[in-house]
């Protein structure tokens, strides 16, 4: 898809919402390649500052960044490629980066490269430079660099690749404007960078030429595509450019023999596999490069900080004590800190209902705008400062490079259940509120991974399931509350383990996935881009998130208020009735009494666990309304709490076989919908969710109905 | 040069202890992980040294390239090296 120009503005319009651009105004696109670790975030924000944009590319759960500027007369759109190691077909990050530079054609790619680790940096850099789009190349971090005593001739590496070069510290921002007016003038086509690709060596490029012979077959695909970059693909055995020709080259089963005769020929003579052998010569020929360009001008003996830190941090004993100590002060800021202010938040929102309640006439109007839209908005805006406070942690995590070491200490354990080191962390993170758990699961990069902590996060006992479960060990437990607290903590987190452990044998079956992961040198991260950072994640929970959360909120408040009690009747029986039994959920709940009385549970139960699918500590709130208890008090939670506890401690229908089989369904059955819409944000569709809310259901049920058939057989339901 | 080479037995680099530098001869991985093995640096004759190891022996830090890289000891069963000294 090559847009025409005016095409390009009008989306570009439509998307920004901007009336026009002023007739002559250029616009110029440049998308921003690196490898992870090489300081491309910080030079992107050098580059856009807060006017930056959070969405995803087309069809996949990549994130993609970008941000528009106004420069001069131009305006310039600056798109965040995913940081990666290479542009291979093996992951999904990979092939979007290639596709947006192949399908959008960008007017200049800059590729920010770490200089102190040239020669895998620059490896990408010639892959991108392959996809036959102008190049110029950051040579960021140089400070580091120079301060070690290495000198780049980046004039001399510009000559020997083709290619500009700009050195740039994204930190501090200098050499920011340099690059800037580098990639511009490249853009306008007055500085030229050469779209050749490098010299394989001699049999390679005997194999590389024939095979565009072949293409040149189709003259329509020769213009679609960089015929260089396709052979090359071709040569390595690319799954995604052999499915390009497949369906767009008119020729196909000439091209496909052809690339297949040659590897061949190709692997025959080098005794290696066809894409090791390109690797190979692609590494020959940077290492070339460099042995001409840096120059160690004097040695100087500097002390290796991230060694020094890693012996303590990495070390066989230490490594995990230090790893859950930095866990626990992010768990503190997060919920410790950001507790109190979502109690802020939900009390100004009570307040402001309250306060709608008195002024406007009661009515279905009223009660939708109290109890639907403004409950539903709090209940958004009351997981913001735990969003926030979250994303302070990971950025500094992220930032700094602990993230890989802590994968690198738990990832034995992990690994055991087919995880990965890093699912610790929404799993922790979980254990205060699934909400921002799910957000946090983004520190997978693999998406197998990813998917599979997702679904299992909110097995945890996280913020709002702990009190419902306090106030049943409290009633019915009162001499072993804490032991019988704890071991369901602990049982969330073994089900965790165990489901993890199902789905990696069954649904997300396949080949292992590679751990091989840089352990990047520790740096500092800076104020202004652990606050952009922040800034960004938040604005995206509230838009995306929010909006979901907010939907689903109002809909699940609707069946639970609807129907209403019919206000004037001569039948008795309903006069007496909470409005909640009424409802569509009460109706639910007393129908559903039957299966639900293989556990144990009666319809009081069932309507609270319908009602707690709002949110889990509503479960308390329920069963309270049911008892009677609130028409009797005010809304105070902790005496709701106290009185709920004697009632249910009291009623004959109820014992503490049925209590443990209660907390275990609690800890299991379907997540809260502010979880479920975070779940569908996070992975791009309500299949997810769904399967979740099933898989949860149905695993609570036959495990609740077990404890308490087994039980009672064994004489302990009295 | 090529008569110490000849001196070193060649063994997998899960094998070399913490501190060793080595030499890659081999890789027998296939697919994806070829791939990022060859995309992170590890390649034919370069040279590089096992950092450290992880409390249950697993995974293991190597510096290649100038950089910090970890694997899981099933990964580096399939790098073949001779071990310098």
């Amino acid at each position: 898809m090559n847009l025409p120009a005016h095409r390009v503005h009008r989306r570009f319009r439509r998307r920004h919402g901007l009336s026009g651009l002023p007739s002559g105004q250029k616009f110029y696109r440049i998308a921003l390649a690196g490898n992870p670790n090489s300081g491309k975030t910080s030079v992107f924000n050098a580059l856009t500052g807060q006017r930056q944009h959070i969405g995803n590319y087309p069809g996949v759960t990549v994130e993609k960044k970008s941000g528009i500027v106004q420069i001069d007369d131009k305006l310039v759109e600056f798109i965040d490629l995913p940081g990666t190691y290479s542009l291979s077909a093996y992951s999904l990050e990979e092939v979007v980066s290639r596709d947006f530079v192949l399908n959008e054609k960008p007017d200049v790619v800059v590729d920010v490269l770490d200089s102190s680790n040239l020669e895998r940096h620059l490896y990408l850099l010639l892959q991108f430079q392959e996809l036959g789009v102008p190049i110029v190349g950051a040579l960021n971090m140089t400070d580091e660099v120079e301060a070690k005593g290495v000198k780049i001739d980046s004039e001399q590496l510009s000559s020997i690749l083709g290619i500009p070069f700009v050195k740039t510290v994204g930190s501090t921002g200098a050499g920011i404007e340099r690059l800037l007016e580098v990639a511009l003038k490249v853009a306008e086509g007055q500085l030229s960078s050469q779209k050749r690709h490098l010299n394989y060596g001699k049999q390679v490029e005997l194999a590389h030429e024939a095979i565009i012979d072949t293409l040149m077959l189709d003259e329509s695909f020769k213009e679609r595509y960089s015929l260089h970059w396709i052979a090359v693909k071709l040569l390595e055995k690319d799954q995604d450019a052999i499915r390009k020709i497949e369906n767009e080259h008119r020729l196909s089963a000439i091209v496909l023999q052809a690339a297949k005769d040659w590897r061949e020929r190709l692997e025959r003579e080098f005794g290696e596999d066809c894409e090791v052998i390109i690797g190979e010569q692609r590494y020959a020929y940077i290492h070339g490069a460099i042995k001409e360009t840096v120059k160690i001008s004097r040695r100087r003996q500097v002390v290796d900080f991230t060694e020094n830190i890693d012996r303590i941090v990495l070390n066989r004993f230490l490594g995990i004590p230090i790893f859950l100590g930095v866990m626990f002060v992010i768990y503190q800021i997060t919920f410790k800190l950001g507790n109190p202010l979502s109690d802020g938040v939900s009390i100004v929102f009570t307040h402001l209902s309250l306060f709608l309640t008195r002024i406007l006439p009661s009515g279905p109007l009223q009660e939708l705008l109290t109890n639907g839209i403004i409950n539903g908005v709090g209940g958004v805006l009351t997981f913001l400062p735990l969003v926030v406070l979250l994303f302070l942690g990971l950025s500094f995590l992220e930032d700094t490079g602990y993230l890989s070491r802590a994968a690198f200490v738990m990832d034995k354990f992990f690994h055991i259940f087919g995880l990965h080191g890093r699912s610790f962390i929404p799993f922790m993170i979980s254990t205060g509120c699934a909400v921002p758990g799910i957000m946090s699961a983004r520190v997978l990069a693999n998406q197998k991974d990813r998917k599979v902590t997702i679904l299992v996060s909110p097995l945890m006992m996280c913020g709002a399931k702990a009190p419902v479960v306090a106030m049943l060990v409290a009633a019915f437990f009162p001499d072993h509350a804490t032991i019988i607290f704890w071991s369901i903590w602990l049982f969330g987190w073994l089900m965790a383990f165990v489901i993890a452990l199902i789905f990696k044998q069954s649904l997300f079956r396949g080949a292992q996935t590679p751990f091989v992961m840089e352990l990047p040198p520790y740096r500092l991260p800076t104020l202004k881009n652990v606050f952009i950072h922040m800034w960004g994640k938040s604005s995206e929970y509230i838009k995306k998130a929010g909006t979901v959360i907010l939907a689903a909120s109002i809909v699940v408040w609707f069946l639970l208020s609807y129907p209403k009690v019919p206000t004037r009747t001569n039948d008795v029986s309903v006069e007496n009735i909470p409005a909640i039994e009424y409802s569509f959920g009460g109706q639910l709940g007393k129908m559903v009494e039957p299966v639900l009385r293989w556990a144990g549970f009666d319809w009081k139960i069932g309507i609270s666990l319908i009602a707690g699918v709002a949110a889990k500590e509503v479960i308390i709130s329920t069963l309270g309304i049911l008892y009677g208890i609130e028409a009797r008090l005010s809304t105070d939670q902790p005496h709701v709490d106290f009185m709920v506890k004697n009632e249910i401690g009291k009623d004959q229908n109820y014992s503490p076989l049925m209590a443990i089989a209660l907390m275990v369904f609690i800890m299991i059955y379907i997540p809260c919908i502010a979880t479920l819409a975070m779940v569908k944000k996070e992975l791009g569709s309500w299949k997810w969710p769904l399967f979740q809310a099933g898989y949860t259901l149905l695993v609570a049920f036959i495990m609740a109905v077990g404890i308490y058939q087994i039980g009672s057989l064994l004489g302990l339901g009295g | 040069m090529s008569a110490k080479i000849a001196e070193c037995k060649v063994v997998q680099l899960s094998e070399v202890e913490s501190g060793k530098p080595f030499r890659i001869v081999r890789i027998s991985a296939g697919g994806e992980i070829r791939r990022r093995l060859l995309d992170i640096g590890f390649i034919k004759n370069e040279n590089g040294r096992v950092i450290r190891e992880a409390l249950l022996k697993d995974p293991i830090e190597i510096e290649i390239k100038g950089s910090k890289v970890s694997l899981r000891r099933s990964e580096a069963r399939l790098i073949d090296v001779e071990e310098l000294d």
